[in-house]
């Protein structure tokens, strides 16, 4: 009870007493987690949605009929027979493209007998504004709107299912049976039937099964997501620290005399990590609506990102839940109590004689220089050690922990490091006019515990953006010359349409011919792509011609020669892999792959592994030939065209167009695809890029925090320097000196902290997480820019510190004791 | 050797080229509503030094704030080195600071993380003076401390300290030098050496004193003393 009312007067009047510091504080820690819920909702939002819910149209779902390659339509016959008391209906789910308004998916369901009528979602309804009875058309067909099943919060279309199968050209095949068990009925035994009915390639699994996999897929681009997120989280809980810190070493002589009126050393503990647990839950609270905001800005790029490179989904609505809440608060809160245990066991220790201390010295927060180098040096080892072993779980655990370890390792270089560079600096600095550079360098080695916590915070948010930025533009780098050894034809088709991951419509089957036939049309490779699981994971099965990739090499090879490769594939059971495929499910060259195609499960010998970089599914790649032996009836989704040396392609381009006007297809020129992949690339960091300029953000707030502090505890000096003749523009310039020199140090051992980091992005956590190799080339220039901007967003970081400090009344500041 | 032009044009340069510092019925209300100065009048001429005393809390330090162009009175004028006060921009005022005024405190303050000869550089280097090195060398020597140059504060005892802001209250060679109470934190012969030192700041530098003090020793070297009381001025000896 004591304790609570000194903590009232002792935590609650000082943090009252310095308003901007203490909403700097809250503030930073609001950012902080709510980038962490923002991440978190705004993924949900855009991946929970695969499940496309049709349950008020079929009713509920118990088991579906599933296969790679498709499902017979003959099965459902044999199904019905079975005597058992349950409905089977037929399915055909796939993905339409609206003119110009977007795409939804599309059911064919046995429910709507009339060919010409469609059902729509609510969702759908209100996104392209559809009405009862209104018409749409759908790859050129009309249809009219029969009912809007409401409360759907995805966006679908039903119509017939035969009509679908003539949509899609997809005669005799379903993309599933769902399987609805009658009341009373045993489910088990129903599923043991079906189970034997159908072929044993055939997978019978629970509706939500599909979720799973999709979600399971995801987690790996989730995860790293979430880290990102962490890195404010990070930045937020030394600032943490700092303002504890601050607090304890300013109030030494207070905490004397609560020590001298008998408060024991652990009520001195509890009344600052009392503070934190305060400041904690107030920016916690704080951070949650924050980051619902958030989250509604960020889930439109993580939908787009996942689905271009993973899976179709559409995004749906940002949801707090209460857990969600409360998991926040704890983050928040045990982040703010934990960072400020050091300055608070620091505080317990202040013996009750330095009550009689006269003047407080805040600088002699014991530093042990040496001991934290070797603390540095070995969470510098362990940081490399733990990046030697693979992923945990399809993710790079020991990778992040590695990072952690080095972000460790350089807060602990930090105070010898922040030393080092002012004593270099020492000439340079006294010849700023003034005096200026001469005092802000020797405060800030004088407060060296404080700068050095500052410089960490700030360097931590550097080096994420400057590993990022390696990772991101070697990537970048890596799939442009990928992109250019890949895409060597002139002309790439596919059905017209948004494309997307995971997708791949058909493509009528006259359209190869109907290409072959025009003039100035060299080779004409197609290829054939679906989705297919293996291992519990979905991943794409194409075929191509593999004599015309072998002769026009497009093809890189990990290892081995690409031409007798290629040249094994037609005839055998032969295939190749992506690298993200082989490096998902640990396939080497010679291993054999089964995969269940159609009714029959076939076995692949692996002949080579290829560089890859549209998708982290990962691909298996056979010749068409061994494909058709499987599924003779498989459409082509994609055409490559090379035109014959010597013709026009602008002119074989618009002769394509007009014999193809009538059969929905998208002709590309080569530039075209190629800038269509970059943009997808760049689209796809742009989350990531959202998330680092926040901790850039956190890490100023801090940065202004410090300098505040640092010029508050200084006010009778700055007054002092009045009274020696220092106008207005020095005491700002002193300030502002001070700021661009945290922002120097921060620049620098963020610089070095962040090429460690990016090594560690690319060669492990990456690595492990998407399975491709990134060649390293750092964009020195970029790197350059962006450390000149975060320098000077520092220096701006102390124009309110400076204004504070050239405000001072110096009679006050100097008289005050 | 040092920029005036910060004073040029000004207005308010009179007459009274006698005195440093003249100060002419001046009246402070504190926001407070204190009334710390009631109608005082006082000339402090070059060479000489004048020693306020009186009891706690009747004015002194609010006059030296005046003389030192720190405060401003609330009705009254204050004239220092020729210059009303109260006319002066910031940009004046700095200038006079720099060129015309030092100051000296009973807690010495020396910026903490400067070393001594630092410490005496600052005003000069503020002042954006050339041969600062040189100059705050010759001062540290003038006070006694010439060892002392590389000595941080806390190194240094009471009474070295208080040399050093001398040195430092001195080292551009200031017409007004103004202390508050600069024995008031020292024992009697550190303050003997203090007072010394600033005997001949008047003697040798032409400077006018002007000093609040507690003390009889250091009352006994001002060639005239100013009894205060309640904001007024009780008697001149
Ligand atoms: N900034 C201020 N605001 C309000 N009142 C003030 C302020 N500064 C001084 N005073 C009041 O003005 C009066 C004169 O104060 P001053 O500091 O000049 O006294 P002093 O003679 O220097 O005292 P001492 O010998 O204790 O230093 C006192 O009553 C004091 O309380
Ligand atoms: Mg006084």
């Amino acid at each position: 009870m004591k304790t609570l009312a000194l903590a009232r007067q002792f935590v609650l009047r000082p943090l009252r007493r310095d308003k901007l510091r203490t909403a700097l504080t809250v503030l930073s820690i609001a950012l902080g987690v709510a980038v962490v819920i923002a991440v978190d909702l705004a993924g949900d939002a855009a991946t929970g949605s695969f499940q496309s819910s049709m349950t008020s149209l079929v009713g509920k779902v118990d088991y579906e009929v599933t296969a790679n390659g498709g499902v017979d339509e003959r099965i459902i016959a044999n199904l019905t027979a079975l005597p058992v008391n349950a409905k089977f209906a037929a399915v055909i789910e796939q993905h339409v493209t609206l003119a110009k308004a977007g795409s939804v998916t599309l059911f064919g369901v046995e429910q709507l007998v009339d060919p010409a009528v469609a059902v729509v979602s609510s969702d759908a309804a209100d996104r392209f504004g559809w009405k009862v009875d209104d018409s749409i058309e759908l790859r050129g067909r009309t249809f009219r709107i029969q009912k809007v099943i409401t409360g759907q919060n995805v966006g679908w279309v039903a119509i017939d299912i035969a009509a679908a199968q003539q949509l899609f050209g997809t005669y005799g095949r379903l993309d599933r049976i769902e399987v609805t068990v009658d009341p009373g009925e045993d489910a088990a035994a129903v599923e043991r039937l079906v189970r034997a009915t159908v072929p044993a390639a055939y997978e019978v699994s629970s509706p939500g099964a599909r979720s799973e996999e999709n979600q399971r897929m995801l987690r790996a681009f989730r995860w790293n997501l979430r880290i990102l997120s962490y890195i404010s989280l990070l930045v937020g809980a030394f600032l943490i620290y700092n303002t504890i810190a601050v607090s304890v070493v300013r109030r030494r002589a207070e905490i004397g005399i609560l020590r001298a009126i008998g408060v024991s050393a652990r009520g001195v503990l509890a009344i600052f990590l009392g503070e934190a647990a305060m400041l904690g839950v107030i920016g916690s609270a704080a951070g949650i609506a924050l980051g619902r905001l958030l989250a509604s800005g960020l889930v439109g790029m993580i939908s787009d990102t996942v689905n271009s490179i993973f899976i179709t989904s559409a995004p749906g609505t940002v949801a707090v839940s209460w857990l969600s809440a409360a998991v926040a608060i704890a983050t928040g809160t045990s982040v703010a109590v934990f960072s400020a245990l050091i300055p608070a066991l620091e505080a317990s220790r202040v013996a009750p004689a330095e009550a009689m201390r006269r003047e407080s010295r805040e600088h002699q927060t014991r530093l042990h220089v040496r001991r934290d180098l070797v603390i540095a040096g070995a969470a510098a080892i362990a940081a490399i050690g733990l990046s030697q072993f693979g992923p945990i779980d399809g993710r790079p655990v020991l990778g992040y922990l590695a990072t952690l370890c080095a972000v460790a390792s350089a807060a602990m270089i930090s105070p010898a490091f922040v030393s080092a560079v002012i004593r270099l600096l020492r000439a340079p600095l006294a010849r700023i006019p003034g005096a200026a550079g001469l005092i802000a360098g020797r405060s800030l080695a004088a407060s060296l515990a404080r700068t050095s916590i500052v410089v960490t915070a700030l360097a931590t948010a550097i080096s994420m953006m400057i590993s990022v930025g390696i990772m991101v533009a070697s990537f970048r780098e890596t799939v442009q010359v990928w992109l250019e050894s890949q895409l060597r034809a002139d002309l790439y088709l596919r059905a017209a349409g948004q494309p997307s991951a995971g997708i791949f419509p058909p493509i009528a089957d006259e359209v190869p011919g109907l290409i072959a036939s025009t003039p100035g049309v060299g080779d004409v490779d197609t290829f054939h792509a679906f989705t297919f699981r293996y291992e519990g994971e979905q991943a794409t099965f194409g075929a191509g011609v593999s004599d015309i990739v072998r002769r026009h090499s497009t093809l890189r090879f990990l290892s081995g020669d690409a031409d007798s490769i290629l040249r094994s594939l037609p005839g055998q059971d032969r295939v190749i892999v992506s690298e993200p495929f082989s490096n998902k499910h640990h396939v080497r060259v010679g291993d054999v792959l089964r995969i269940a195609l159609g009714n029959q499960t076939a076995a692949f010998t692996v002949a080579g592994i290829y560089y890859d970089y549209s998708s982290d599914r990962g691909f298996v790649i056979s010749d068409v030939g061994t494909l058709r032996k499987y599924l003779p009836k498989q459409p082509v989704t994609n055409i490559a065209v090379y035109v014959s040396p010597g013709a026009d392609a602008q002119k074989v381009r618009r002769e394509l167009d007009l014999r193809l006007a009538n059969y929905a297809v998208s002709v590309a020129p080569n530039a075209t695809l190629k800038r269509a992949a970059v943009e997808v690339f760049d689209r796809t960091f742009a989350v990531t890029w959202a998330l680092e300029g926040i901790a850039i953000v956190v890490a100023m707030l801090g940065t202004a925090n410090s300098l505040l502090a640092l010029v508050l505890d200084r006010r009778r000096e700055i007054g002092l320097i009045r009274y020696l003749g220092a106008d207005d523009g020095q005491v700002r310039r002193m300030v502002l000196t001070e700021a661009a020199l945290v922002g120097l140090l921060a620049a620098g051992l963020g610089l070095m902290l962040g090429a460690a980091l990016s090594v560690e992005l690319i060669y492990v956590i990456n690595r492990q997480s998407f399975g491709w190799t990134i060649q390293f080339h750092p964009p020195l220039e970029l790197l350059a820019g962006a450390l000149l901007l975060v320098w000077i967003f520092t220096i701006a970081a102390g124009i309110y510190p400076a204004g504070i400090a050239r405000k001072l009344q110096p009679v006050e500041a100097v008289h005050e004791e | 050797m040092f920029d005036n032009k910060n004073l040029s044009g000004v207005v308010g340069v009179t007459k009274s080229g006698l005195s440093a510092v003249s100060i002419r019925d001046v009246r402070k209300t504190y926001e407070g509503g204190v009334e710390a100065l009631r109608g005082v009048s006082l000339e402090l001429p070059a060479g000489r030094i004048t020693a306020l005393v009186g009891r706690s809390g009747c004015g002194k330090t609010t006059l030296l704030n005046m003389c030192g162009a720190m405060d401003f009175p609330t009705s009254g004028v204050v004239e220092v080195a020729g210059l009303v006060t109260t006319g002066l921009g910031d940009a004046a005022l700095t200038g006079l600071r720099r060129n015309k005024i030092g100051f000296v405190f009973q807690f010495f303050q020396l910026l903490p993380t400067l070393t001594a000869l630092e410490n005496i550089e600052l005003p000069l280097l503020l002042a954006g003076a050339r041969n600062v090195r040189a100059t705050a060398r010759e001062r540290l020597d003038w006070v006694g401390l010439p060892e002392k140059a590389d000595a941080l504060p806390w190194q240094l005892s009471g009474g070295q300290m208080q040399r050093i802001a001398i040195a430092r209250a001195l080292v551009h060679n200031p017409a007004i030098l103004v202390a508050d109470e600069p024995t008031g934190n020292l024992d009697t012969a550190s303050g003997d050496l203090v007072l010394k030192l600033i005997r001949r700041a008047a003697d040798e530098f032409g400077a006018a004193v002007v000093m609040a003090t507690h003390s009889a020793e250091a009352a006994a070297i001002a060639d005239t003393r100013v009894r205060m009381r309640d904001g007024l001025i009780e008697s001149v000896e």
